[in-house]
């Protein structure tokens, strides 16, 4: 049994989905891109994320092509103000953390276990 | 008895006279090598704490840093960093610029645009924004203790004795650390009136005014707030801006008075009383008058200066000297205190600018001194500041009053001028408050030794020319410098007419 939901979306609109249907839910969400690079990053979260606190959902979003992604207006750039993939931020706060700091497991951890 | 229990017993018998004052649990804590858990401890999670720990930890020492956040006695509490990101320099800088673009939105007006009347200003929205700017810089500074390997500690810290260090949770629980250095780096907080009937109980400060959810309304003290539409009325005792260039604080308020900040000049306040309605009643005398008067506000923000962090510290206990008056710590050159491994720098500092630069500055090198890296001191002179009022005020160097006091009227003379920026011209705005003023030496070279500017956006202005005073310039230097046109900055480099001429300084156009 796990202490988290994890969830596999694709693109914004069932992101949105994604997040709209847990309220109330403390929601940490990973956007990667459909680069080779972004998969190195993966082990480091995937190491931490049995850390996750309990009842808590954790939403693992494809953010489309690259083609899609280079473009600045981008909903998720846009509205979600994600500035690089990979992204790992926890919904509704200022906590985030991105691209190089994905590969930190010390800073995941912190960003999964600290308030 | 191998090598390992030998060196306990020599530990054991160094530390002798402390293991009689401090508890078993501190002795246990200790590794068995007879080291200190931190090579240092630094208390105080704001611009000079972390910049210190930070580079401490970049120099390959073991640093822990204790933050803890006294909540207001409104109840306000904030993150980690300090004043400055959470109540200060922050979320000033971005309300008081909410205030200008209400000006520049009725300028634009005049510049062509169409705007709508009325134009108005929703606090909630602004607050949120600046909030939710403040809580990412809470998190950034989360994210670079933990990637720079800084043990960071949400506790009241406290001194038990020369080398250890206690910290406290909200519900009382302690825990011990020892360093074989510890920093005090725990600045200040707004002052309270401890003689005003209802002040503490009624009115805020500036820990609370950043983080209200409602506008203030009807408020007495505060100069951003006329900008954003609420009624304000400030209330000076005897002087404003007390320890900055007179001539220019009086530019300043002014300038807030000719747009719609009322004064009430040489009152004091003698109680607040709270009335049914929720409104806050003030009665003040007027000493001028010699009369007794009374108004209700909504809101009223005490700035009526700041006080060290320093009671609760356990500072006479472990024999840390503080001044008496202000009840800072005492400070050496090079931030040492009467206590050889402990130091103290930043606002809780004795005579020290209550800045962040210089905060920031002062901790990086004491960071690299303590690691043996370096021997350069904090250099506290010249350090450019700016006062961000609805006219902007900065300045560098020595005010005019200090320059005639320690050299005497006749050794120094004062260029000033009156201008006016280009952008005021179309927006017709009144622009009698933007002035300039150049102290130097009068013989010699003519060294500069102060500079002061009113004016928008005057702290971009003088930056540059903070360089200038540290590289020794004079008045040749600077009027052998080429203006950029059109700024305001170029007129700097313009003045021409002395005070001691008693010409007209008014500029007239190129």
């Amino acid at each position: 049994m796990s202490l988290y939901e994890e969830v596999k979306v694709h693109g914004y609109a069932e992101f949105c989905k994604a997040v709209s249907d847990r309220k109330g839910k403390d929601i940490f969400a990973y956007f990667s891109g459909n680069v080779i690079k972004m998969t190195t990053s993966e082990p480091t979260v995937r190491g931490e994320i049995s850390h996750l606190p309990e009842g808590s959902v954790f939403i693992y979003c494809q953010v489309g092509q690259r083609d899609y992604w280079k473009n600045p207006n981008n909903d998720f750039k846009k509205t979600l103000k994600l500035s690089g993939v990979p992204t790992l931020l926890r919904y509704g706060t200022p906590q985030k953390l991105v691209e190089e700091e994905c590969f930190k497991a010390n800073l995941v951890r912190m960003m999964f276990t600290e308030d | 008895m191998g090598p390992l229990i030998q060196n306990n017993m020599a530990a054991f018998f160094k530390s002798r006279h402390r293991w009689k004052r401090t508890s078993c649990f501190t002795i246990l804590t200790r590794n068995l090598t007879g080291k200190y858990d931190y090579d240092l401890v630094v208390i105080g999670g704001g611009s000079g704490g972390l910049a210190c720990s930070k580079e401490a930890a970049q120099l390959g020492q073991k640093v822990a840093v204790l933050d803890y956040v006294e909540p207001s006695a409104k109840g306000t509490k904030w993150g980690l960093g300090g004043t400055c990101v959470n109540v200060g320099c922050i979320p000033k800088k971005l309300m008081h610029q909410a205030a200008l673009l209400g000006t520049a939105v009725k300028d634009a007006r005049k510049y062509g645009w169409k705007i709508k009347d009325p134009v108005s200003h929703d606090w909630e929205t602004m607050a949120e924004a600046v909030q939710n700017h403040v809580r990412s810089l809470n998190w950034g500074h989360r994210v670079q203790l933990k990637d720079k390997k800084v043990k960071y500690l949400n506790l009241k810290g406290s001194l038990l004795d020369e080398h250890t260090v206690r910290g406290m949770t909200k519900s009382g629980k302690e825990s011990f650390l020892t360093a074989k250095n510890i920093v005090i780096a725990t600045g200040g907080r707004p002052k309270y009136p401890t003689d005003i009937p209802g002040a503490m109980e009624h009115g805020i400060t500036s820990d609370d005014i950043f983080w209200l959810k409602e506008a203030p309304g009807k408020t007495l003290c505060a100069g951003f707030l006329t900008g954003i539409g609420q009624d304000t009325k400030v209330m000076v005792r005897s002087i404003a801006l007390r320890g900055f260039d007179q001539q220019m604080a009086g530019l300043v308020t002014d300038h807030m008075q000719a747009y719609g900040t009322r004064f009430a000049w040489g009152c004091v306040p003698q109680r607040v009383d709270k009335l049914p309605s929720g409104a806050l009643q003030v009665t003040w005398a007027d000493t001028r008058t010699g009369k007794e008067e009374t108004d209700s506000f909504d809101s009223v923000l005490w700035a009526v200066g700041r006080a060290p962090e320093a009671k609760a510290l356990g500072l006479d206990k472990v024999g840390v000297e503080v001044n008496r008056e202000t009840g800072k710590i005492v400070v050496g050159a090079d931030e040492s205190t009467s206590v050889s491994n402990i130091y103290a720098f930043g606002d809780i500092g004795e005579g020290r600018p209550e800045l962040t630069p210089t905060a920031v500055k002062a901790g990086r090198l004491l960071a690299r001194r303590l690691a043996g890296q370096s021997t350069q001191l904090m250099d506290y002179d010249n350090v450019a500041t700016t006062v961000f009022t609805p006219l902007e005020y900065s300045c560098v160097g020595l005010s005019e009053e200090e320059a005639v006091g320690r050299h005497g009227q006749d050794a120094i003379e004062v260029y000033h001028a009156f201008y006016k920026p280009l952008e005021f011209t179309v927006a017709e705005r009144d622009a009698s408050q933007c002035y300039i003023k150049v102290v130097c030496e009068r013989g010699g070279e003519q060294r500069i030794l102060g500079l002061h500017y009113t004016g928008p956006n005057a702290g971009e202005v003088m930056q540059g020319f903070s360089l200038a005073l540290r590289c020794g310039a004079t008045l040749s230097h600077l009027k052998e410098t080429v203006g950029i046109h059109p700024t305001c900055a170029e007129e700097l480099t313009k003045v021409s007419i002395t005070k001691r001429s008693g010409l007209d300084a008014t500029v007239t156009g190129c």
